[in-house]
């Protein structure tokens, strides 16, 4: 919690000496409570009050990095429990659980999970690393798992079953920052020690929250500083109530050990446990199942959950064909607003009409928003359309605008020049079909 | 240090509203008087509602996937619900007139009383019916099978800031709820509501429906909405406390996701799994962000959100 002027203030040593440059200590108390000013400019501050400004502003929920180099994830620094209050802003990461003894060749797995490239709304879909299962008994196959991760440049989760061999995994990718989790219920010491010895992020879990917190916090003082939280929840509800309580209690401050991200595991079949997860504030996921029909509604809700609400998520202007348009098909102008991109292309490709869908610059604003503050003028959609080129796409020479927008057209008209016809379509986006069927057909 | 984790008290609560009379068998929803879902610290008289959608004519945008479990029943209300009741455990139905859309069919207000009586002669449990959408065509048909159906407590779905009046009239009039819907913004939800209510209706008779973006399609819109809504409403906005409906089946089949099949995209996995984890993971997080009832289409996908509903609400029973 941040402290008060006044807190601050008492923390000074009082001298008014103005080395900080304002006339008095409490003046310059007010500035650092304000956060406009740091604690350094105070030559003679004690270590008391560096310690005790320090704590404060601190971000509730601890930063944790996995992995290295550009694929590294890094998660948890929230500072909100809803996202319309700011934004959510680490992404959690989507870890695919790498069983040995599933596995005959682990290369050729990792290599087909590191080329996955799903794009989706300006967004890149991969798997963000590979959580590798521990197996006493197949030791040889486990470290054929870690050279395959790190040869593939992916981030590594080591899922331990014994000191002894998850010691060696983390030997070996020791230079790639894995995260470690011991096994749920498991005596935290020896895996605790491995963590701080090589200096990666470690995974605490306990019978409950309150045992949670405080171990957490043991570990941190032991010497480990980056900490995931495992709920100890047994069914869902109760995961939906130590998400909830993990992160009102960081952000209430209420334990310095609930100040850290959380881990969670997802077995087969389990995809409410992911959409809870995704949706209520877990940060790191390992998920078993591979199959592409439960990552994509995971990405998408992970993408859909972590767009700032403070922004509009925005479509890249240009020509997007759906299906196989000539310069005989239909050519609509929409705004970038990507709602308003997907609402319109999902419609069109459902009448099964190609056509080409111009998407017009228009700040990310839904059509009649940006019509309204003038970015969906006649003028500015005419210059668009021929920057990008689209007026060189259809024979027709004929531009479909929004039904909402009417007022336009002769604007546009003027600006696209001689020989162009603009014609209204319709309202909403769920009338186009009918719009295609009696009126489009009646053109060219 | 140990755990000191108080739990949220909150001044308001939601509405109970009572879905269903006279031949129907009542349900009550809603009610909660704490944060979506969090039973760990607050009271759920009522577990959300589950309803599958059903239509008075073949629909031609239903995916094979969603079809399928309707077999032999698509357009045939009064048989589909029979279905969806008996095998399928809903615990009410949406019957979507898709046919009496000027562009779909244009059937008459007639044809629809006909097609809500076939339905309320199969099943017991309440009916939400869903007319063609805005405009003079749904006043007609809505209003007429209000008055035919007097005293049903059907759940009329939808009226708007915009077209409100005749909808209004008719609620109060046979008795029936209204659903009040309104384009994703907590504003216009709560002045539709005041609208309705210096029309006469109570409010312990009508619905919030905020529109439901589906699952890539602005889902994140509607869900923060929703909190917000939930938030005002439990910080003692009477205006805002009515139970929320969110048609979750209808946008999550429309989805591209839902309809491409695997060979087109490889890297999304099988079609008829993937449509159904889309169903779920719309369905799942407007739980959590406070929806009161679930129009849902896929049976197996009512099935997997009932199962966590179960075990959400072990000693809460439905209505």
């Amino acid at each position: 919690m941040a402290l008060t002027g006044l807190q601050i203030f008492k923390l000074l040593p009082n001298t008014n000496c103005k080395k900080c440059g304002y006339p008095t200590c409490l003046a310059f108390a007010m500035k650092l409570a304000a956060g406009k000013e740091s604690l350094d400019k105070c030559p003679d501050a004690s270590e008391e009050a560096r310690a005790a400004l320090g704590a404060a502003s601190a971000p509730p929920i601890r930063g944790v990095t996995i992995g290295s180099g550009d694929r590294a994830v890094t998660v948890g620094e929230e500072t909100v429990f809803f996202r319309h209050e700011k934004t959510f802003v680490r992404k959690p990461g989507l870890f695919r659980v790498l069983d040995p003894a599933k596995v005959a060749d682990p290369e050729a797995t990792v290599a087909r999970w590191a080329a996955i490239r799903i794009e989706r709304a300006g967004e890149t879909f991969r798997v963000d690393g590979v959580a590798i299962r521990e197996i006493p008994s197949a030791a040889a196959q486990c470290l054929a798992c870690a050279d395959a991760t790190m040869k593939h440049g992916l981030p590594a989760i080591v899922l331990a079953e014994t000191p002894d061999g998850a010691g060696k995994l983390v030997e070996k990718l020791k230079s790639h920052r894995p995260l470690l989790v011991p096994p749920a219920g498991a005596d935290p010491g020896p895996y605790a020690s491995i963590a701080a010895r090589h200096g990666i992020p470690l995974v605490v879990s306990a019978p409950d929250l309150s045992a949670l917190a405080s171990s957490a916090a043991e570990i941190v003082k032991s010497g480990v500083a980056d900490v995931l939280l495992e709920p100890p929840a047994a069914d869902l509800p109760a995961l939906h109530r130590d998400l909830t309580l993990i992160r009102r209690g960081a952000l209430d401050r209420v334990h310095p050990g609930l100040g850290h991200p959380v881990f969670l595991r997802v077995g087969q079949g389990e995809i409410e446990k992911a959409v809870l997860g995704i949706t209520k504030f877990a940060s790191v996921l390992v998920i078993e199942d591979d199959a592409s029909e439960t990552w994509l509604p995971l990405w998408t809700l992970r993408q859909n959950i972590y767009t700032d609400p403070q922004k509009p998520l925005q479509m890249d202007p240009g020509i997007y064909a759906i299906g196989e348009p000539g310069p005989k098909s239909p050519m609509l102008v929409t705004t970038n607003f990507s709602l308003t991109y997907f609402i319109v292309s999902t419609e069109i490709e459902a009448t099964g009409v190609p056509s080409h869908l111009v998407v017009v610059d228009a700040e990310g604003m839904s059509v009649l928003t940006a019509w309204s503050a003038g970015k969906f003028s006649g003028d500015r959609v005419g210059k668009a359309l021929r920057e990008l080129g689209a007026t060189d796409r259809v024979a027709h020479h004929t531009v479909i605008i929004p039904g909402y927008v009417s007022v336009i057209s002769g604007e546009l008209e003027d600006a696209l020049g001689h020989g162009w016809r603009v014609l209204t379509g319709p309202q909403e986006a769920s009338d186009i079909a009918p719009f295609f069927r009696d009126v489009w057909s009646g053109y060219p | 240090m140990s755990l000191n984790l108080k739990p949220k008290k909150w001044a308001g609560a939601i509405r109970q509203v009572t879905l269903g009379a006279r031949t129907r068998r009542p349900l009550v929803v809603a009610g909660g008087r704490g944060l979506p879902m969090h039973t760990f610290e607050a009271e759920f008289p009522h577990r959300p509602a589950l309803a599958l959608e059903i239509t008075d004519v073949d629909p031609p945008r239903w995916p094979d996937a969603v079809r399928q479990p309707w077999d032999g029943v698509v357009g045939r209300p009064g048989e589909a619900a029979a279905r969806a009741v008996r095998d399928f455990g809903a615990d009410l139905l949406m019957l979507h007139l898709v046919g009496t859309h000027p562009d779909r069919g244009n059937r008459t207000a007639d044809e629809a009383v006909a097609d809500v009586r076939g339905v309320l002669k199969a099943v017991d449990v309440p009916l939400i019916v869903k007319g063609p959408g805005t405009g003079q065509k749904q006043n007609e048909v809505l209003s007429r099978v209000a008055e035919q159906c007097a005293g049903e407590g059907l759940v009329l779905h939808s009226a708007c800031q915009e077209d409100f009046r005749t909808l209004a009239a008719v609620t109060v009039a046979y008795g029936h709820v209204l659903v009040a819907e309104s384009p994703i913004d907590i504003n216009i939800a709560k002045q539709v509501n005041i609208l309705l209510s210096e029309s006469n209706v109570d409010l312990n008779r009508v619905l919030i429906d905020p529109l439901t973006g589906g699952l890539g399609y602005g889902l994140e819109y509607t869900y923060s909405v929703m909190e917000r809504v939930r938030l005002a409403a439990l910080g003692g906005d009477t205006m805002l406390n009515c139970p929320v409906i969110c048609l979750v089946g209808e946008e999550a089949w429309k989805a591209k996701e839902a309809k491409v099949p695997a060979d087109k995209e490889p890297l999304w996995g099988d079609q008829r799994a993937r449509g159904l984890h889309w169903e779920i993971a719309t369905a799942t997080p407007l739980l959590l962000a406070g929806a009161d009832i679930l129009v849902l289409r896929h049976p197996d996908a009512l099935a997997h959100v009932r199962r966590t509903i179960d075990v959400w609400f072990p000693q809460t029973a439905g209505g």
